[in-house]
């Protein structure tokens, strides 16, 4: 059995960040780079999986993204895993959710993966798409935000835990191939050590370009997403301010601020 | 007769000894006097058994060290000249509990003078006699040699009886064998086995030893009528005096005749067995605590072993991955306890004692590597949940404090054993979550509380002058300033507080600002070696692209791995702590100092400056300069009880059902009456000992404090800092 882990290295904000001169995303330079926290469960449970029954699970983590997000590829493939793969090419640039699942959906059926294990979402832009998008361009059953997983190789069907509002817990039975998009809190992720990330440099990370997977330009980048981001910003500060200074000076501004309020001025 | 078989008496003083009529040939003790043959070949054939057992033993427990890992000694004629003098002095095995070390210099020496005595006789009757006819133990020399060994039999009887009073009737919690990693429940809990083999061991020698002078006073009597035996019976007091009393309860010479030989098997075959079972037991310990000892590592814990990070594993995992120096020292406990008395896991209540990884490490090499052949991988591993395998949860106990290396009379390294267990625990990813969180801020941000690196400088903005940017020129004094300075609330104080001092002070300094990285002496102690590597590495190249003279740091944590540890990756820097700075600064005189403190305290000796770096006398000559009057806690210096932070802890919180060994420490202070201040010179100690001294209830009484701001109010910054600290304490509401 295979697994596809698609992995997504997410941007972290500085304290202190800026826009982008086009208004639609932070400028780069601003943000640092980090596995997504939910693929760091997805490939622990696909890992968990890997190492309870031995040669007979294959598990390959997946990136689709530019050259850093291959940290994110070694941070995975320093934990477990013989080979990584990751797809990117200009045209793909402005992928969303949609254009994403397409690529993905494409590497699963060049693996002929029988699972994909995604993050339930991605922390930077949160749509939470991707993973059941993957399950709808494959024509296959998708469980979201899974908190507990058993499977046995050979089965035809997978067993798992949802959590539901006011405490309740779904336990439901899917097809495979299935797509299951992991929740936080179903496993605890191990650490990568240093040595380990190092070491995982010499393992093979197959790149990719969309024309590989057999897509045109039209199904990637912009051109095939669904959506596209017309403006980020940040909207006005709140009302809100942190008085500083002795406690005279304190109670002097206290006052200026109510007489503002106030319309006394 | 030859001066020198006399012992450095003149002849007629030696004919003194010997009276008139009697030739010195004929005082002696007659070996095997009127045995049959078949007793005498029984007997040889005896001793050649046990001697070949004694052999082969040695020979499985040499090659079971051999199943270690390779590992070449230097400066093997500095290990030995020290433990010469460990065994001559047995200062060792004095230190925090005299009577012991003591009582055991009498089984020691009166045990070697006995062994001298028996390879004696068997040189002369065995070897010499047989090829040259040649004679020396008669005469005088006898006479002395009897005098000397009954002296020391009974220093060695009298010793063991003592120990066998010791451990029957003061029983002492350390030689309790019950073990904190254990439920009761378990069949390894208690280990009533141990206590077994300490009796038997005990009862062998003193029975030994007891049926040695029964024999000699037997010999006595029923010798009597010998005058060349019974005039000279004082020379062998003990025996003499026995001699007396078997007499006065009606023992005759044809008694004693006939109960000899039954003395003397006895006797004969308690020692052959003691001397073949001799390397599988207890009392391998003459051995191998004299070869650990001789082999010590001069910095265990303070200068841990480098790894190689290329190789497919790292740490260890089998039993077979210790090195044989380590299976030597593990090989070479005696059970004693003091480890397990001084480590403050332990005592916390943590499922950890040094001397139980010991002994759990000393079972498995005996169960696995004692045989022919090794058993298959599964029963070599080390790390588990088995019995003979050292837990995963011990392993995480451990705070690195180096209480039980500095203690061991036997010279075992028990924290470099926990590290390289660590490591192949972090290789595989499995540790706590909160290390793993201070690890990964490590490998993002360079620091392990997770905070900007461009914020490593910020609390300096509060000061109302510029630090220097030591990369941008040169300094005298390049300040390494540690995590917890640079982002620790409490601490900045501190570190706001030195830069004042340095300013004031004139003193020429610099920081590294956002290029200073965690030092990693904690890094390398949790088992992250290729992290600890790597920041070690980006922080010498930092630190050899500035100018300075020499390194200064609050924290003792980083003072120890630059000191120690940086020199094995090529970054060789003269470090100084900043106690000893201040030290050194106040007595040249370059501190200003306003006024004297009139203030009593108590002082804290911080792990990584003290028992690890033996530093010591500097902050208590610094408070001393003061006019700082110190009441030591019980335990200080050497003996400092750790607060609890060291070897990654204070990533880990302390389980809130259990006494933090920092509140263990803070009920040790309060004992003390009339102190006002509880001084410490390392942040993560006040990290711990600002929550303990809250959560014990002492926080009325006691003011948690650094050296370092006690120096300030005597210069009265403390004066100046107010309106700096207000406005701190306004922006962090």
């Amino acid at each position: 059995m295979k697994i596809l882990v698609p992995i997504k290295q997410v941007g972290v904000l500085d304290e202190d960040f800026e826009i982008r001169d086009d208004g639609r995303d932070v400028d780069l330079d601003y943000l640092d780079f980090e596995l997504n926290e939910w693929d760091d469960y997805s490939w622990e449970e696909a890992l968990r999986l890997q190492e309870e029954f031995g040669d007979a699970v294959e598990i390959v983590p997946l990136a689709v993204g530019p050259e850093e997000a291959e940290e994110g590829l070694r941070k995975c493939l320093a934990k477990g895993g013989e080979r990584g793969i990751r797809v990117w090419d200009d045209a793909m640039q402005g992928s969303d959710p949609m254009a994403v699942a397409r690529v993905i959906a494409k590497v699963a059926e060049r693996e002929q993966a029988d699972m994909v294990f995604a993050g339930a979402l991605a922390s930077d832009h949160g749509f939470a798409q991707t993973g059941v998008s993957v399950a709808a361009q494959l024509g296959w059953s998708q469980v979201a935000v899974v908190s507990k997983l058993d499977y046995q190789p050979g089965d035809n069907s997978v067993k798992v835990n949802r959590e539901l509002e006011g405490g309740l817990e779904e336990v439901l039975s899917v097809q495979t191939p299935a797509v299951l998009t992991i929740q936080l809190g179903i496993n605890e992720p191990r650490y990568a050590s240093l040595r380990g990330i190092k070491q995982a440099k010499a393992k093979p990370v197959e790149e990719l370009s969309h024309g590989d997977l057999g897509l045109s330009d039209e199904d990637v980048g912009e051109a095939g997403s669904a959506s596209r981001v017309r403006r980020m910003y940040l909207p006005e500060k709140g009302q809100a301010e942190l008085i500083e200074g002795t406690p005279a000076e304190q109670a002097e501004r206290l006052v200026e601020i109510i007489n503002e309020l106030k319309g006394v001025a | 007769m030859p001066r020198s078989f006399t012992f450095g008496l003149t002849r007629s003083e030696c004919n003194e000894m010997i009276e008139p009529g009697h030739e010195p040939q004929t005082v002696t003790r007659i070996l095997f006097q009127d045995f049959p043959t078949w007793m005498m070949v029984t007997f040889y054939i005896a001793a050649i058994a046990a001697i070949i057992a004694f052999g082969y033993g040695c020979y499985v427990q040499l090659r079971k060290y051999r199943r270690g890992q390779a590992l070449s000694l230097r400066n093997i004629s500095e290990g030995l000249t020290c433990m010469i003098g460990d065994l001559l002095s047995h200062r060792s095995l004095k230190r925090r509990d005299h009577s012991a070390g003591m009582i055991h210099a009498l089984i020691f020496f009166g045990f070697a003078l006995l062994f001298i005595g028996t390879a004696t006789i068997t040189l002369e009757y065995d070897i010499l006699e047989p090829i040259t006819g040649w004679r020396f133990w008669y005469g005088s020399l006898y006479l002395w040699f009897s005098l000397i060994v009954d002296i020391a039999g009974l220093a060695f009887v009298t010793g063991l009886i003592y120990m066998m009073y010791r451990r029957q009737w003061l029983a002492l919690p350390k030689l309790d064998y019950q073990r904190p990693d254990r439920e009761p429940s378990e069949p390894d809990f208690d280990r009533s086995w141990y206590r077994r083999e300490d009796w038997l061991f005990l009862w062998t020698l003193v029975l030994i030893g007891v049926t040695g002078f029964l024999l000699e006073a037997d010999r006595l009597v029923w010798l009597q009528q010998d005058a060349t035996v019974w005039n000279y019976r004082w020379w062998s007091p003990v025996g003499a005096v026995l001699a007396g009393l078997l007499e006065a309860i009606g023992l005759t010479s044809t008694v004693a005749e006939s109960l000899r030989y039954g003395l003397w098997w006895l006797h004969g075959l308690l020692a052959f067995s003691f001397i073949g079972v001799l390397p599988f037991t207890k009392a391998k310990h003459i051995f191998t605590a004299m070869a650990s000892l001789a082999i010590r590592d001069a910095k265990p814990a303070a200068r841990l072993p480098e790894a190689d990070l290329e190789a497919n594993t790292i740490g260890y995992r089998k039993i077979t991955d210790f090195n044989w120096k380590q299976l030597l020292h593990v090989d070479a406990c005696t059970k004693c306890g003091r480890c397990h008395e001084a480590c403050p896991a332990n005592t916390s209540g943590f499922p950890l004692s040094p001397r139980d990884v010991v002994l759990t490490l000393r079972e498995l090499a005996n169960n696995s590597l004692q045989y022919g052949t090794l058993p298959a991988v599964e029963s070599l591993q080390a790390v588990g949940d088995g019995i003979n395998q050292v837990r995963v949860e011990t392993l995480w106990s451990c705070r690195t404090c180096a209480a039980c290396v500095e203690i061991c009379p036997v010279g075992i390294e028990h924290v470099p054993l926990i590290v390289e267990m660590r490591r192949a625990l972090v290789d595989e990813g499995e540790m706590d979550p909160a290390v793993q969180t201070a690890l990964q801020n490590i490998q993002k941000k360079g620091n392990s509380i997770g905070e900007n690196k461009r914020k490593r400088a910020a609390w300096s903005k509060k000061l109302d002058f510029e630090i220097r940017d030591a990369r941008k020129e040169p300094v005298e004094l390049l300040w390494f300033v540690g995590d917890y300075a640079s982002f620790d609330p409490r601490y900045q104080k501190v570190a706001q507080t030195f830069a004042r001092i340095l300013h004031t002070s004139g003193i020429d300094f610099g920081i590294l600002y956002e290029g200073e990285m965690t030092a990693g002496n904690d890094v390398r102690r949790v088992g992250e070696e290729g992290l600890f590597e790597h920041v070690a590495e980006k922080n010498i190249e930092t630190l050899s692209g500035c100018e300075f003279e020499c390194i200064v740091t609050t924290d003792p944590h980083s003072f120890n791995t630059l000191t120690n540890e940086y020199p094995q990756f090529g970054g060789e820097f003269k470090v100084e702590h900043a106690t000893q700075l201040l030290n050194r600064l106040l007595a040249s005189g370059k501190i200003p100092l306003e006024r004297r403190l009139d203030r009593k305290v108590t002082y804290h000796d911080s792990c990584h400056l003290g028992r690890l770096n033996k530093e010591y006398a500097a902050p208590r000559d610094v408070l001393a300069k003061l006019g700082v009057k110190i009441t030591e806690m019980p335990r200080n210096r050497d003996n400092a009880f750790c607060c609890g932070a060291g070897g990654g802890r204070i990533w880990t919180p302390d389980p809130l059902e259990m006494e933090k060994p920092a509140e263990l420490r803070m009920h040790e202070a309060a004992e003390i009456n009339d102190i006002d201040a509880f001084v410490v010179n390392c942040p993560k100690c006040m990290n711990m000992f600002e929550d303990a001294v809250k959560s014990t209830g002492n926080d009325k009484r006691l003011e948690v404090i650094e050296v370092i701001e006690l120096v300030a109010a005597c210069m009265d910054l403390d004066k100046v800092i107010p309106a700096a600290q207000e406005n701190m304490e306004a922006e962090s509401v």
